[in-house]
């Protein structure tokens, strides 16, 4: 998953990007709308944590260019202001839940899952594709009742094609959303990535639920138990 | 007006009296006139014991006229007329005693007409040189008298009325006139007040430029103090909010000990709470003088589509029973301080369905209640949040402060909150606004 981290406060910021990669989490951060403006537009992320009182662009004017240019991106809010009419005024302008300051980290990492979740139509926590199952809230993976034992990215890679079944998620878009930095990605260890799920997954190939679809990427075939919300 | 009339009335009766009074005045000198030309035409007559009038030398024609109007008469001390002037033609009734030298002056009604007589007691020797007593008696027909004055009076009241409804007509055009400009301050208030505009924009006259002036100066720098002390307050909540929040961030790491961390987390919220409840306090509003009225429906509107976005997931269904507009003379950002903080409640703890049932009591008031399908309260839980004071320091640990902020606001703007069950076994709360 990557998450965008637009706050001014350093010291706020750098609790936020370090909770966030401490789950996992792929972070930009920046202190500044525009700069937060344009990594919203560069780099595909899960998730854009936005402050509203930013110096010079307001919190509330990114939301409102990321919403003007049609992107649907889950933006979570974090106001000092606490009053009815900023919660509001936030939502209204696009962003989808709000934190008020100051706020729990565990509070934040739920609300963002939530997000991120909804984000791909699904309204639990667990996301169920028959015989897999994966709990975003315990990060704990199980084929029926056997619970499997996955690494960090291993366990990265299955949420994010599961979140996502049925869609073909390009090797680029898995490394964009899994690594901070683009430039130490090797599209080999996504493969070697898949072939640890597969054997995982299916020690005996008769669930083939990872496919590979050649040139453009990789598709979770097992259907959603829970149909996305429209 | 009527202070104007009551003068206009009592100068015309004053007029009239002093009109009056003068025309008797001249009818009196008129017949003493008479009576001196008369004594000058007396004589003894042949018999030299009694008196005459020598029509020689008598030079009033109206005497030797009949019927002429003037008439005069003498008569001895018996009472016995002796002499009457040639106009007379119907009998006129004797005088009664008059003091010697003296003039008395009356106006009789005589056979239906009505006259004015003058008599004088004289003296007058005999021929053995003994003083006679005389009254000389003249009367004057008062029929052209009376119906001058008539004549006049009516010319008078006719003027006095036209020129009363003129001046009555003037002063209220020239009151409109000199007022207009406290009408026109009149509806600007009112614009201020409704804010569609910050201050006295029209020209007025000298006497009342200083006047809107002195109260633009007063608008714009009590606009300026409110908006000076929103943002200072608004700054201190951000300043003090950014290291609560920091201090917060700290605490949910996991390398301290558990029981330091307990205490930086208590204590960080306790701080946290304060600062809310108390800033909250001091940004609400409540002065409803110069506020604009807001629409209760736009605003719980505003506020579901909110709630509806953040507990997408619990998919509760609302339902709206309110009518068209519901007005408040309240500020927007309390209004949806109280309704936010109850719906949000209701979001939290309603479990499918939240029912919002809005309706006008009558002209003045306004109620809205809110029921969730939640658990409800119990009665003694529900007592427990009404009966808590405001003051945020002595409520217990882990209430949160929305619940006070809302019994702070309404509060002040005198609205009434009370808490019972719903029919679906939730929480129904209930408000009672003052309407515009």
């Amino acid at each position: 998953m990557r998450a965008i981290v637009i706050e001014d406060d350093i010291d706020i910021q750098r609790q936020i990007v370090e909770r966030l990669k401490s789950e996992g989490f792929a972070v930009d951060s920046t202190d500044n709308g525009d700069e937060g403006l344009y990594l919203v537009q560069e780099y595909p992320a899960d998730v854009a944590i936005v402050d509203l009182g930013l110096p010079k662009m307001s919190g509330l004017d990114v939301i409102k260019k990321i919403r003007d240019q049609a992107n649907k991106i889950p933006i979570l809010i974090l106001t000092a202001r606490g009053r009815w009419q900023d919660k509001v005024e936030g939502l209204d302008a696009g962003a989808d839940d709000y934190l008020v300051k100051p706020f729990h980290h565990e509070e934040m990492m739920a609300r963002i899952r939530v997000l991120i979740r909804r984000a791909s139509g699904w309204s639990d926590s667990r996301i169920v594709c028959s015989p897999v199952s994966l709990d975003t809230a315990t990060q704990r993976i199980y084929v029926d009742e056997r619970e499997l034992d996955l690494t960090a990215y291993e366990y990265k890679v299955l949420e994010y094609l599961m979140l996502h079944a049925g869609e073909v998620i390009s090797k680029t878009m898995l490394t964009e959303h899994l690594y901070d930095d683009e430039s130490d990605n090797d599209s080999n260890v996504i493969e070697v990535f898949i072939r640890r799920l597969r054997q995982k997954l299916d020690p005996e190939e008769n669930l083939k639920p990872i496919e590979t679809l050649r040139g453009r990427g990789y598709r979770f075939t097992l259907r959603r138990a829970d149909q996305p919300q429209p | 007006m009527v202070v104007l009339a009551v003068f206009m009335v009592l100068t015309a009766i004053a007029l009239e009296r002093a009109v009056v009074k003068r025309a008797l005045q001249a009818e009196e000198d008129g017949l003493q006139l008479l009576i001196y030309s008369l004594l000058a035409a007396v004589d003894r007559d042949r018999s030299g014991t009694s008196l005459t009038v020598s029509a020689d030398r008598l030079f009033e024609p109206g005497l030797v006229t009949r019927n002429s109007g003037l008439y005069a008469l003498l008569y001895d001390r018996n009472k016995q007329a002796i002499w009457r002037s040639e106009s007379i033609t119907i009998g006129f009734p004797a005088i009664e005693e008059i003091g010697l030298g003296e003039w008395k002056f009356q106006t009789i009604e005589h056979q239906a007409t009505p006259y004015f007589r003058l008599g004088f007691a004289i003296q007058w020797p005999d021929i053995n040189d003994q003083l006679q007593r005389y009254d000389v008696v003249a009367w004057r027909n008062a029929v052209d008298y009376f119906e001058q004055l008539n004549r006049f009076r009516q010319t008078l009241w006719a003027w006095l009325i036209i020129t009363t409804i003129l001046l009555l007509l003037i002063m209220y055009l020239v009151t409109r006139w000199s007022l207009l400009p406290l009408k026109k301050i009149g509806l600007e208030v009112k614009a201020i007040e409704d804010q569609e505009q910050s201050g006295f924009e029209q020209n007025y006259p000298d006497e009342i430029a200083p006047l809107t002036e002195n109260l633009n100066i007063l608008l714009r720098r009590e606009q300026y103090q409110r908006q000076r002390y929103r943002n200072a307050m608004d700054d201190l909540a951000h300043s003090l909010k950014t290291p609560l929040a920091v201090l917060t961030g700290l605490g949910d790491r996991e390398t301290m000990n558990p029981e330091q961390l307990e205490t930086l987390r208590d204590q960080t919220e306790r701080m946290n709470q304060i600062v809310s409840y108390q800033l909250q306090k001091a940004t609400s509003v409540s002065d409803i003088r110069i506020t604009k009225p807001v629409d209760l429906v736009a605003v719980i509107d505003k506020l579901v589509s909110a709630l509806e976005k953040v507990y997408q997931e619990k998919a509760v269904k609302v339902v709206r029973e309110l009518p068209p507009r519901m007005l408040l003379r309240m500020d927007e950002g309390d209004c949806l301080e109280i309704v936010g903080n109850l719906l949000d409640n209701a979001f939290k703890y309603g479990r499918r369905c939240i029912n919002i049932a809005g309706r006008m009591l009558d002209d003045k008031t306004t109620s809205l209640v809110i029921d969730d399908d939640g658990d409800g309260l119990a009665d003694s839980e529900i007592e427990q949040i009404l009966n808590r004071g405001t003051r945020l320091d002595e409520a217990t640990e882990g209430q949160g402060i929305g619940l006070a902020v809302v019994a702070d606001i309404v509060q002040s703007y005198n609205i009434e909150l009370a808490f019972s069950r719903a029919d679906s076994g939730g929480l129904r709360v209930s408000l009672i606004f003052q309407a515009v």
